[in-house]
């Protein structure tokens, strides 16, 4: 497992001794010592899931990175947060990923009805193993709780990702009645019920 | 002699006591006490200046404020750093500059003169400007990035590599020059989205912004 | 990193600089689309439904900014953020402040709220508690001050303020145009001046730019092959014509 750093909250130090990294395409703004950017032409899902991404248009452009040395990753001044893995498997909004370890494995999942009203994805991205994964977002990260006592309602642009037991299901608030045609309300939330931890961000993308 | 602050990673406050601070137009966020302004360009003279100036016309104007008071800066969100500088010369893209003063002798600098057509090639790359500000002796000066500017040290033995959009400026002995990462990949159109890097050898500091532009 | 559930979240406070929990125990105005995630039980009301209309009489009286609030009721925790701004709370004991209106997320329901004879802020009057977000930190600054309007958050305890131009840089034809057709050329010709007592809560400086929804659209249209950006384009069309409607 390479070693993940963040500094100052906006910037990923990944130290590389003769490993891979996965990063989104164009977010490297610099690197100490000797390393090779290349286009992953799999995305490290073999051919199949290279396939199934093209079908499902869940776009991820990935380049690895090889080498020997410190790289940075930043995208956008967004804040990045760190989430290890010890043989788990998490479901993220793959805009929000930024690297990840060669060792996790990424898939697609079909994720229910929810992308056609949030704009987002009708899939959704895997990623399992044991490694560790940098996602960012709009204001630092915040990991919330779910237990069956008690279920997590959340905003669908604020959703990042999942882990642990949960399913998911997508409320429409009946109390919502003269929002009809309105973008920006409240009028639908994700429900998460089981148990595991949801992590948000305090945005709206 | 004036005294720039730090308030909070968005705003900075510049004490004046007679004397003038020049800083980004429309940068001004309020002042207090006895203090006015004026417009200016970029400071100094020579061909160079004037080509600057005709090439990029109100862009770069700047905004001279003179006094006894307090006036504060910020600008459309942007992270604020105060750097500074002792007997050394900084570069900064002109448009990253947010303040400086007349401790420090101030020059543009056409990128062509510094690396020749890497210089140019770079300008063309990330975009931004062919000209440089160069700001050099003893003082302080603050500049503006996209998320926290980060200071990366260059020493003989660690040369840095940054890519273009996210570098903001450099201070010290350093020299530049570009390095692409050509392999058969990139020439079928499969590039990495990092063909080119800014390799920086030498003595000194290069900053870059956590944003890609 | 710190994990949060209900019995562990902060209660009527900060979570983060950027996320801000209330415990929603009576009524409480909330900006729209501001709610992040929430435990509980909670409904949220747009404001000119019936149930509400008598509290709407009380407390909100600015029509113009009526459909970006709604009402937020139950039992629970609300969570929420305002696109990476940092959120601050301010408490009102029988005083009144006044928030520029886009940075006004929510105020407990004893508060009264009107609209400044500056155009675009709120006055909020009463006791109770107000939510309000920046652009970076808050700063506070004593009088007398002249701010660029840009950067005003709001300002307590002090009366109205008035526009000032200045003419020391309206040197030369263009900027007098400007200042007579009431466009400002930086922004340094026109300032906020603030007198008398009080305090002034400025932020950095922010460009009108558009939806984080566009600017997610935007920021997502390279990856659209040629025939998707055709489909994208007449559903535009499409829209467009229906909202005309």
């Amino acid at each position: 497992m390479s070693n993940f750093r963040i500094n100052t909250d906006r910037l990923l130090e990944v130290d590389l001794h003769n490993e891979k990294v996965m990063a989104i395409s164009g977010a490297m703004v610099g690197y100490m010592g000797t390393m090779k950017f290349e286009k992953s032409l799999l995305g490290g899902e073999g051919l199949f899931g290279a396939l199934k991404r093209k079908v499902t248009n869940e776009g991820l452009s990935l380049m690895q990175t090889t080498g020997n040395g410190t790289v940075f990753f930043a995208h956008n001044a967004a804040e990045i947060t760190v989430i290890p893995l010890v043989n788990e498997k998490l479901f993220i909004e793959s805009s929000s990923l930024l690297a990840y370890d060669d060792s996790l494995k990424t898939n697609t999942t079909f994720a229910g009805l929810r992308g056609a009203t949030s704009g987002q994805g009708l899939f959704t991205t895997t990623i399992e193993g044991y490694g560790n994964l940098a996602v960012f977002s709009h204001g630092n990260l915040i990991t919330l709780e779910v237990d069956p006592k008690y279920p997590l309602f959340v905003d669908p642009d604020a959703f990042i990702g999942y882990k642990g037991n949960i399913s998911q299901e997508f409320v429409f608030d009946v109390n919502w009645r003269n929002m009809i045609g309105e973008a920006s309300g409240e009028s639908y939330q994700f429900k998460f019920t089981g148990q595991g931890v949801v992590y948000i961000q305090p945005a709206e993308r | 002699m004036p005294r720039y602050q730090q308030i909070n990673e968005k705003l900075m406050e510049v004490s004046l006591n007679g004397e003038a601070v020049f800083a980004k137009k429309g940068a001004m966020i309020s002042y207090q006490g006895n203090v006015v302004f004026r417009r200016s360009f970029l400071a100094g003279n020579g061909v160079q200046d004037f080509a600057m100036r005709v090439l990029t016309s109100e862009g770069y104007a700047l905004m001279v404020a003179e006094g006894t008071g307090t006036v504060y800066y910020g600008y459309n969100g942007f992270f604020v750093s105060i750097i500074q500088v002792v007997n050394e010369t900084v570069f900064v893209e002109s448009d990253t500059l947010l303040a400086f003063d007349a401790r420090l002798r101030t020059g543009t600098m056409f990128l062509g003169n510094q690396g020749g057509v890497q210089g140019i090639l770079r300008g063309a790359v990330s975009g931004q400007g062919l000209f440089t500000t160069t700001l050099q002796g003893t003082g302080e000066i603050a500049i503006l990035s996209d998320g926290n500017a980060i200071g990366l040290p260059v020493t003989p033995q660690q040369p840095v590599f940054v890519d273009p959009d996210a570098y903001i400026a450099h201070k010290g002995e350093l020299s530049s020059n570009i390095v692409t990462d050509l392999n058969w990949k990139n020439l079928i159109g499969q590039a990495s989205g990092e063909s080119y890097q800014v390799k920086f050898t030498g003595q000194g500091t290069v900053y870059i912004q956590a944003s890609e532009r | 990193m710190t994990s949060y559930n209900p019995n562990t979240l902060p209660k009527n406070d900060n979570l983060s600089r950027f996320a801000f929990v209330v415990d929603v125990e009576e009524e409480i105005f909330i900006r729209k689309g501001k709610m992040v995630a929430f435990y509980g039980q909670l409904q949220f009301e747009s404001l000119g439904s019936s149930v509400v209309d008598i509290l709407i009489k009380e407390a909100f009286n600015a029509p113009a900014y009526i459909q970006h609030f709604i009402i937020a009721k139950g039992h629970g925790q609300l969570i929420l953020g305002d696109n990476g701004n940092d959120i601050a709370s301010y408490d009102l004991d029988n005083a009144n402040m006044t928030i520029k209106a886009k940075h006004l997320l929510g105020f407990t329901k004893d508060i009264v709220c009107q609209e400044s004879t500056m155009i675009g802020f709120l006055t909020l009057m009463g006791t109770g508690k107000i939510l309000a977000s920046s652009n970076g930190p808050v700063h506070f600054l004593d009088l007398p001050c002249r701010v660029d309007e840009q950067a005003i958050l709001g300002w307590a305890d002090c009366p109205s303020p008035s526009y000032r131009y200045d003419y020391a840089h309206v040197n030369d034809l263009l900027s007098l145009v400007g200042v007579m057709t009431g466009i400002t050329l930086s922004g340094e010709e026109k300032q906020i001046d603030f007198r008398g007592e009080g305090t002034v809560l400025i932020q950095s400086s922010e460009l009108a730019l558009g939806s984080p929804t566009l600017g997610h659209l935007l920021s997502q249209l390279p990856a659209l092959g040629r025939n998707e950006l055709n489909s994208l384009s007449a559903a535009v069309a499409q829209q467009i014509t229906s909202q005309n409607r």
